[in-house]
């Protein structure tokens, strides 16, 4: 009998379907990988698992019982513990502080019985195989050992099944190395794993058996010894409906962005030139080094080695993003609320914040100018809005985003950087930006889009770029770019692959 | 009826610092009935303009998110200073202009600090608060005075006094609220109608953002701080033109407190992005009012603070009540 089987669930938010009938079934003792692009319903999943979302229907069975009504509570009573992304240790504490959190053991006066508390968690560690100090300040460890005092944490709370969510995103080689002795030794002892890794080598390394979601639909799932990572790939990417329409080949000009060798933190080697008016997909999971690679080429991060030219002139490596906007690059950063919006500050205002920064010989405002210089971007870029003196905060997240690229044609940028710009946007304002990228590029600016989204660069890019770890793992051309073929170089799956026959 | 509701709503959200100046203002015209003259009235803004432009420069300050708690100790220093260069050159020009710029190299010093060296600026105004009292009370002390006093017998005593307390002639308007009034536009302007102005409410919206639009913060912090010690450095001189006179002791006591308040009531939210600096005129002169009250009600002077204190509190509370209710009408959804 499986330890867990989830059947039939199923889940929508605001009247979309983000799972439908979706099925999941894990045995005992065995680590199983769950796949599928982002936004296939991975997450959720495993919300509805670990009791974060109520599930709307369905049923779930694990070690034997039905679970009903769940709450992460009840959830982690039954054995299911969830160990998130984003770590959840603190820093100021001690190991053994961490890991008896909300539960310590306490005299009847009330003080922790700290002795014994240390003892137990050195028991604990020498169980896991586990070489750490129980002492040690948590803000001292590296991002391994953090992964690993998480996971002793829902061991200590007697889990019998954890969910690890792309533990391996913050980690090195070696560190991933011996994260994964640790959940092999766990396994053979009878624990079990659902984990969720982009990775294939990863996957192909650890996991025995698999279940592949996608669109919100379970697709596939079964044991990893009977498939091959392109099978892999191509279940979660499914047959491309690969639609072309709106692309154009164009003619492109002098090359302007030239990188030669170029590092930075995060990304390495990097060796690119970009003519004018040319669409560059950069692509990779998340953390590959796309976006660092933007940042470092707008200034907000140093570069450690190698040249950088644009239009011909070579840039220093710790210069600054003015001396970037000075030169004509304009970067769109990611993650809009934090690192674009200013909350407190109207359309008008919020659009010219960047040209003000750059021409700043007068220090007067002429109003009537910037307004009517913004009725111009609002038609161009299609913002919906009433008003240049409403909130930016009144808009809706396509529009908003609308502005922000207001923002940077304002300061006659031909260089943009455009990282993650379709972030938290519906649909249809996606297909939106994504057309203004080819209206802009007809209109001769150089721009260069990070994305997770594949089927995006499909539609846009002239060539795409594909990360992984860092450096570069091909260049596509328009032709080339195809949703398996990016994610088999993203995932590393042809190493896998050649590992697998030289194995053989 | 909802958009009645609705341009209500907008109209208390953006100018409640102005009724609450008038209900306070009312409180006090019916208190002070029969005595209430055009002098008196002038009394308001005129015993608000000292403390009303620190509070401007404080404003200014809160406006990037940050806050100076060493304006009052800055007035002590300035003030002391600024009487001793006038009594050692019986020259109006002179003691102004040293008050600025002494003002402007106090404010340097908090926002180099604070900018540039990223150091917590409630920290470090708090320890300069605590330094430039106790310089001024030293250099006093050192030269055996018990007060740092305008010298009278100086020719140009007499126009230094005019300033800080004469009005003018026909329009019986007091200068130091035709200076107050002046200022408080410059502000304002300054703070809406240039780039600088803009850039001090991107810092405190988001600075992050602020960062990579091109901003360069710990310039503009630097900047922002040498403005309001120049403020400050201002109002010190009308301070010593109207008293004539500095107790390091006493002067400029609890003033950064009394700007917050002014700063608060103003509506310009302590977090840093929001709120107008025109407020603060109102902020200040409402505090004023409060004293003005006190004094009519002929009540113990020990209880100001108390009554002070509470009425910030129930200003506060009553800006916050419309956004409480939406917030558990939400809820009740």
């Amino acid at each position: 009998m499986p330890l867990l089987k989830m059947s039939n669930i199923t889940k929508s938010f605001f009247g979309v379907n983000v799972l439908n009938n979706v099925d999941l079934t894990v045995e005992k003792g065995e680590v199983h990988a769950l796949l599928g692009e982002n936004g296939a319903g991975k997450s959720t999943l495993m919300n509805i698992l670990g009791g974060v979302y109520l599930r709307d229907s369905g049923t779930i069975e694990f070690d034997g019982e039905e679970l009903h009504h769940q709450s992460i509570k009840s959830a982690e009573k039954a054995g299911i513990a969830f160990v998130h992304q984003e770590l959840t240790v603190i820093n100021n504490l001690c190991v053994y502080e961490n890991l008896f959190l909300n539960k310590e053991l306490v005299n009847p006066l009330g003080t922790v019985r700290k002795k014994e508390m240390i003892a137990r968690t050195e028991e604990l560690f020498n169980r896991l195989g586990v070489d750490m100090d129980p002492t040690a300040l948590v803000g001292d460890l590296d991002t391994s050992r953090k992964q690993l005092l998480e996971i002793a944490k829902s061991l200590f709370a007697d889990a019998k099944l954890l969910i690890l969510d792309e533990p391996t995103t913050a980690l090195n080689n070696d560190e991933i190395d011996h994260l994964f002795k640790i959940i092999e030794r766990l396994r053979q002892i009878g624990k079990t794993f659902i984990f969720i890794s982009h990775k294939m080598p990863e996957i192909f390394r650890i996991a025995q058996s698999y279940t592949v979601l996608r669109n919100s639909y379970f697709i596939k799932s079964g044991k990893l010894s009977d498939t091959n990572p392109e099978e892999i790939a191509r279940l979660m990417v499914g047959e491309s409906y690969a639609n072309n329409e709106i692309y154009q080949a164009r003619t492109l000009g002098e090359p302007i962005v030239e990188l030669e060798n170029y590092s930075g933190i995060g990304f390495s080697d990097v060796t690119l030139s970009i003519r004018q008016g040319e669409v560059i997909g950069l692509t990779g999971l998340q953390g590959s080094g796309a976006s660092d690679l933007l940042q470092t080429i707008f200034g907000v991060k140093s570069a450690t080695g190698g040249k950088l030219r644009i239009f011909g002139k070579e840039m220093i490596h710790n210069d600054t993003i003015q001396n970037a906007m000075r030169n004509r690059v304009g970067m769109l950063a990611s993650n809009r609320k934090e690192n674009s919006v200013f909350p407190d500050m109207n359309l008008l205002e919020n659009t010219y914040i960047a040209e003000h920064t750059l021409n700043n010989r007068s220090q007067l405002i002429v109003k009537e100018n910037e307004t009517a210089k913004f009725s111009e971007y609002q038609r161009l870029l299609n913002i919906k809005a009433n008003d240049c003196g409403d909130l930016i905060t009144s808009l809706s997240g396509g529009n908003q985003q609308k502005v922000i690229l207001a923002r940077w044609l304002n300061t006659n940028a031909e260089i943009l950087l455009l990282d993650n710009p379709t972030q938290g946007i519906d649909v249809g304002a996606k297909a939106e930006i994504y057309k203004l990228i080819l209206e802009l590029s007809k209109s001769g600016k150089t721009i260069i889009v990070n994305t997770l989204e594949i089927p995006e660069i499909q539609k846009v890019a002239d060539r795409c770029v594909v990360f992984y770890h860092g450096t570069i793992q091909a260049i596509l051309d328009h032709s080339e770019i195809t949703e398996q073929t990016v994610m088999i170089h993203a995932t590393q799956a042809m190493r896998a692959l050649s590992n697998e026959k030289a194995d053989e | 009826m909802k958009t009645k509701n609705f341009f209500c709503n907008k109209i208390w959200n953006k100018y409640n610092y102005v009724l609450i100046f008038l209900v306070i203002l009312t409180v006090f015209l019916i208190i002070n009935g029969s005595a209430t003259t055009w002098v008196s009235l002038m009394n308001i803004p005129r015993h608000s303009a000292v403390i009303g432009i620190i509070a401007l420069s404080m404003g200014l300050i809160i406006l990037t998110g940050d806050i100076d708690l060493s304006v009052g100790s800055q007035l002590a220093l300035i003030g002391g200073l600024t009487v001793t260069v006038f009594n050692g050159t019986n020259s109006i020009t002179l003691s102004l202009l040293f008050g600025i710029g002494f003002g402007g190299l106090l404010g340097f010093f908090n926002g180099f600090l604070i900018g540039r060296l990223k150091m917590p600026a409630f920290i470090v105004t708090l320890a300069t608060m605590l330094m430039f009292r106790s310089i001024a009370q030293t250099v006093m002390n050192s030269n055996k005075w018990t007060i740092y006093q305008l010298n009278a017998k100086l020719d140009q005593w007499q126009n230094l006094w005019k300033i800080g307390n004469a009005s003018v002639p026909i329009l019986q308007i007091p200068y130091l609220v035709i200076i107050f009034i002046l200022v408080v536009i410059l502000m304002s302007y300054m703070t809406t109608n240039t780039k600088f102005g803009k850039r001090v409410y991107a810092i405190g919206s988001n600075e992050k953002a602020a960062h990579l639009s091109g901003i360069n913060i710990w310039q503009s912090r630097v900047i922002v701080y040498v403005i309001g010690g120049i403020l400050v450095g201002f109002a010190t001189f009308l301070y010593v033109a109207n008293v004539g006179s500095v107790d390091p002791a006493t002067s400029g006591k609890n003033y950064e407190l009394y700007a917050i308040a002014g700063v608060v009531i103003g509506e310009i939210s302590m977090s840093g992005g929001k709120g107008r600096l025109s407020g603060v005129f109102f902020g200040a002169m409402s505090f004023t009012i409060i004293d003005k009250i006190i004094t009519a009600l002929g009540l113990n002077p020990l209880i100001n603070d108390t009554i002070k204190g509470g009425i910030l509190l129930l200003a506060i509370g009553v800006q916050m009540l419309p956004e409480a209710f939406r917030k558990m009408r939400k809820k009740q959804i």
